[in-house]
């Protein structure tokens, strides 16, 4: 069989079937087409503006160094006029980061950008290891996943920048909608799809300090399949460490990318396609981009911020996520069909958190939610979420208190005794009371800045 | 009934109905041991619930409803035609006359299908379950019927006969997905056409929940997202005809023991072709709708209610706004928003990038179908 000629250029050779439409391409007109689609994604939804410092969420992996590498390019070449900085977190996964992070570093030197790296650590107090160790590996992706929006969030802030990108690419979009298909949120089915996230309307709270409330997301890989990133990367001898994390994924999310990855089997378009529906149900979500949090309606959404988990790992199951919403809906059929759920609601509690009551206690689960949302039965549209910041460290939230400041309250909550001793060892910093909230959150990276104190100290 | 084989299912052994406190326990329904009797009145139950629009009080006497039921003779169907059978003499006894009349509808796909039921099926059921019109429309008649929807007004006479056309129409598609997407389109649009004609007032579809979910995924798999809630949801459709889901609260789990249940047992009228084995996801055969059929069987078995949670979830999605002057799809018959027809035009394509210009669609079809039909191919019409 004569070899066929690339169906771009038709001279050379083809060597690359193009995984999203089979097309044989090339080596060169398969870069030159990889680009050309980046550049039109990131000029007809506008990403870019002259003068604009973009901070790149690099974290060594195929995704972030092939996007780093095409803006480059793309800069360059059209010249979008745009300042690139690389930002990379360190979540604390021995074994994980520590060789992924030296790739970020060679990074920076290849392509001439600026790195910062921030650790978990440093932000929460917590290294994720820790957190295994605290939580087990069940849930922990959800804890990784609201660590990272906040801290690339607060990492761009930190350093004067408004818009950060990251590698999103179209499997893990379409991955994201199957998911929160089969876990029943379509308020973030919606927020998910859109290839730029902001939110322009919040106002930074302190003057002297950009807010990371108002950081501008996008996903410039949006429509770029995973496989030929991979292609990209091969064929430009890109740097890139190639693991994925060591804890596994939720059982949806692992679920949806093995549901993907059979369908791409099946049809090569099948992801693009599962995209274009997610963009088109988007718009069918009643209330717009927003709706009840968790526990109403009898659908369940298990965590509060965007992209629970990580999504840089195969198709593992656990399960465990799966069953516990598998019982937490049938609960909540029961109690439906018993009449029980208005009988609650129409009970006449006082809402748990009075809004004049300084301490604001934490609303975890569905019975804090089922308390103040009206009764079940009279519920006929979504109750509209308003966006607002978390009382304690001002990140947007649609709840009083955000994800992750719940999530670390729960982790500090169970730390060993010591921490608490902490105030008994500084009796001058007059016990951090629950009641200040702002620097909840700062206090908790005092504490184990004073337990690394208390270590010295013991080791001497 | 002491005597009788009852199919029993091991996890319900020794324990007490639930609901009834007498019998023993044939089975688990959702955490629930029932036995025969209380489970069969839990299914017609739940499927009953779902026509309460139907009932007598809310019909004329001199003016019947008529309802349309497609007919494919797997379980799903004929349990909605048990339970309706069942709910129309209940009715007939009580006031006398009902609230509604059924016409049964099966397409016959033999021609152009390999595994398709055999139409004689329909004379079993005929007479099983009668007072009810029966009617077989074999497939090609869907370029027959003066589609009510379509865009093409100028239909020229074409002497080949309709059955060749549609054969070679089907032979021209890419793939297994394509062939499967476009004969339940064109299955529906034909059910359309034929319930518009013979004034029904509605479809009555058997999907189940788990058929619901499947449908929820599989459509957003195959880029048709956009027509979901017309495809799932009750109520009014763009083609002008609502459409039912009686079955939408009972898992296809539950109607197939169902069927063993009920006496004598529904499986001598529901056709169930040979197991086909595993779906491999490498066969060129296998289609979006196998590996999504496969998926929540296999959920279905530990997890029903996030089954059912998704159909819930997915019925939550309005759907989209359009007027009667709106551009269609000229395949399902779908409104496509501002006339934005094929692939082309959105986000996610950069053929612009490579010189291939919008325009070139010949035929106006949505995202969905553009998927399943080659560009270049003509529709019979």
């Amino acid at each position: 069989m004569a070899p066929s000629p690339c169906a771009v250029c038709q001279t050379n050779r083809a060597l690359i079937l193009r995984p999203k439409n089979h097309q044989k391409l090339c080596k060169p007109c398969f870069i030159s087409v990889f680009e050309a689609e980046i550049h039109h994604t990131i000029t007809t939804n506008n990403l870019f503006h002259r003068g604009e410092r973009i901070a790149i969420g690099a974290s060594g992996g195929k995704d972030s160094t092939v996007l780093a590498s095409v803006l480059k390019t793309l800069n360059e070449r059209y010249d979008y006029g745009v300042e690139l900085i690389l930002l990379s977190i360190d979540e604390g996964i021995k074994g994980y980061r520590d060789d992924s992070l030296e790739t970020v570093k060679r990074n920076a030197k290849q392509y001439d950008m600026p790195l910062t790296i921030l650790g978990y650590d440093e932000l929460y107090g917590w290294t994720m290891d820790q957190v295994v160790e605290q939580v087990g590996k069940k849930g922990n992706c959800t804890y990784c996943g609201v660590f990272r929006r906040q801290a690339l969030d607060r990492g761009a802030a930190k350093l004067g920048v408004r818009h950060v990108v990251t590698g999103h690419n179209a499997d893990d979009v379409a991955e994201t909608v199957l998911m929160n298909l089969l876990r029943g949120d379509l308020p973030r089915l919606s927020r998910t799809t859109s290839i730029v996230t902001s939110t322009p309307s919040i106002v930074p709270s302190s003057p002297e300090t950009t807010s990371h409330t108002n950081i501008k997301r996008s996903k410039p890989l949006k429509y770029a399949y995973e496989k030929e990133i991979v292609l990209y990367a091969h064929h430009k001898n890109l740097d890139y460490f190639s693991t994925e994390c060591l804890y596994s994924p939720e059982a949806f999310r692992g679920s949806a990318r093995a549901l993907i990855k059979n369908l791409e089997r099946v049809r090569p378009s099948a992801i693009l396609d599962v995209v274009r529906s997610g963009e088109d149900m988007a718009k069918l979500v009643p209330g717009g981009n927003e709706s009840c949090g968790n526990g109403c309606g009898g659908h369940a959404t298990i965590v509060e911020e965007e992209e629970g988990g990580c999504g840089s790992s195969n198709g593992r199951t656990s399960g465990g996520e799966m069953a516990s919403m598998e019982k937490q809906l049938t609960q909540t059929e029961v109690a439906a069909e018993e009449g029980l759920e208005v009988e609650i609601t129409t009970a006449g509690t006082k809402p748990p958190n009075p809004p004049d009551s300084d301490a604001i206690p934490l609303v975890s689960g569905k019975k804090g939610k089922k308390l103040k949302g009206p009764p079940h039965g009279a519920r006929k549209q979504p109750a509209k979420q308003t966006m607002g910041q978390c009382a304690r460290c001002g990140y947007l939230s649609s709840q009083e208190i955000c994800k992750a400041c719940v999530l670390l309250e729960g982790l500090n909550k169970n730390r060993p005794k010591n921490s608490i001793e902490v105030s008994y060892d500084n009796p001058e910093e007059s016990a951090p009371t629950v009641n200040s909230h702002e620097i909840k959150c700062t206090i908790v990276t005092q504490i184990s800045e004073v337990e690394k104190t208390k270590g010295l100290i013991y080791n001497s | 009934m002491p005597g009788k084989h009852v199919p029993q299912d091991a996890a319900a052994a020794g324990q007490l109905c639930r609901r009834c406190r007498t019998s023993e326990a044939s089975l688990v329904v959702r955490t629930e041991p029932l036995c025969r009797d209380c489970f069969i009145r839990y299914v017609s139950t739940k499927a009953v619930k779902r026509m309460e629009s139907f009932r007598v009080r809310h019909s004329t006497p001199d003016q019947t409803r008529k309802l349309l039921l497609p007919m494919s003779f797997g379980v799903s169907s004929v349990t909605l035609l048990h339970i309706l059978d069942y709910q129309l003499k209940n009715q007939t006894a009580k006031t006398g006359r009902t609230g509604f009349q059924l016409l049964v509808v099966h397409i016959d796909t033999s021609a152009v299908e390999k595994n398709a039921p055999d139409p004689s099926f329909m004379s079993k059921l005929q007479a099983r379950f009668k007072d009810h019109s029966y009617a077989t429309v074999p497939l090609k008649d869907v370029f027959e019927t003066p589609s009510s929807y379509s865009n093409d007004q100028n239909i020229e006479v074409d002497p080949t006969p309709t059955s060749d056309q549609l054969s070679t129409f089907l032979a021209t598609l890419p793939s297994a997905t394509a062939l499967a997407d476009v004969l339940s389109t064109l299955r529906t649009r034909l059910l359309v056409a034929y319930a518009r004609q013979h004034g029904c007032e509605a479809i009555l579809w058997g999907d189940s929940t788990t058929r619901l979910a499947e449908k929820t995924l599989s459509e957003t798999a195959k880029g048709r997202g956009f027509a979901l809630p017309w495809s799932i949801a009750d109520g009014q459709t763009p083609a002008g005809i609502p459409s039912n889901y009686p079955l939408r609260d009972l898992l296809k789990k539950e109607l197939t023991s169902h069927a063993n249940f009920v006496n004598p047992p529904l499986t001598e009228v529901v056709y169930a072709p040979e197991p086909t084995g595993p779906v491999s996801t490498s066969s060129k055969t296998t289609t979006i709708d196998d590996l999504m059929k496969a998926y929540f069987e296999s959920v279905e078995e530990n997890y029903p209610s996030i089954v059912a949670n998704v159909v819930r979830t997915a019925t939550k999605l309005d759907a989209a706004k359009f007027e009667e002057g709106d551009e269609r799809c000229s395949l399902c018959g779908m409104p496509v928003p501002d006339g934005k027809f094929g692939i082309h035009g959105w986000g996610g394509d950069q053929h612009d990038v490579q010189g291939v210009s919008p325009g070139e669609q010949t035929e106006a079809l949505c995202y969905g179908c553009t998927r399943s039909v080659p560009k270049g191919t003509t529709l019979p019409s």
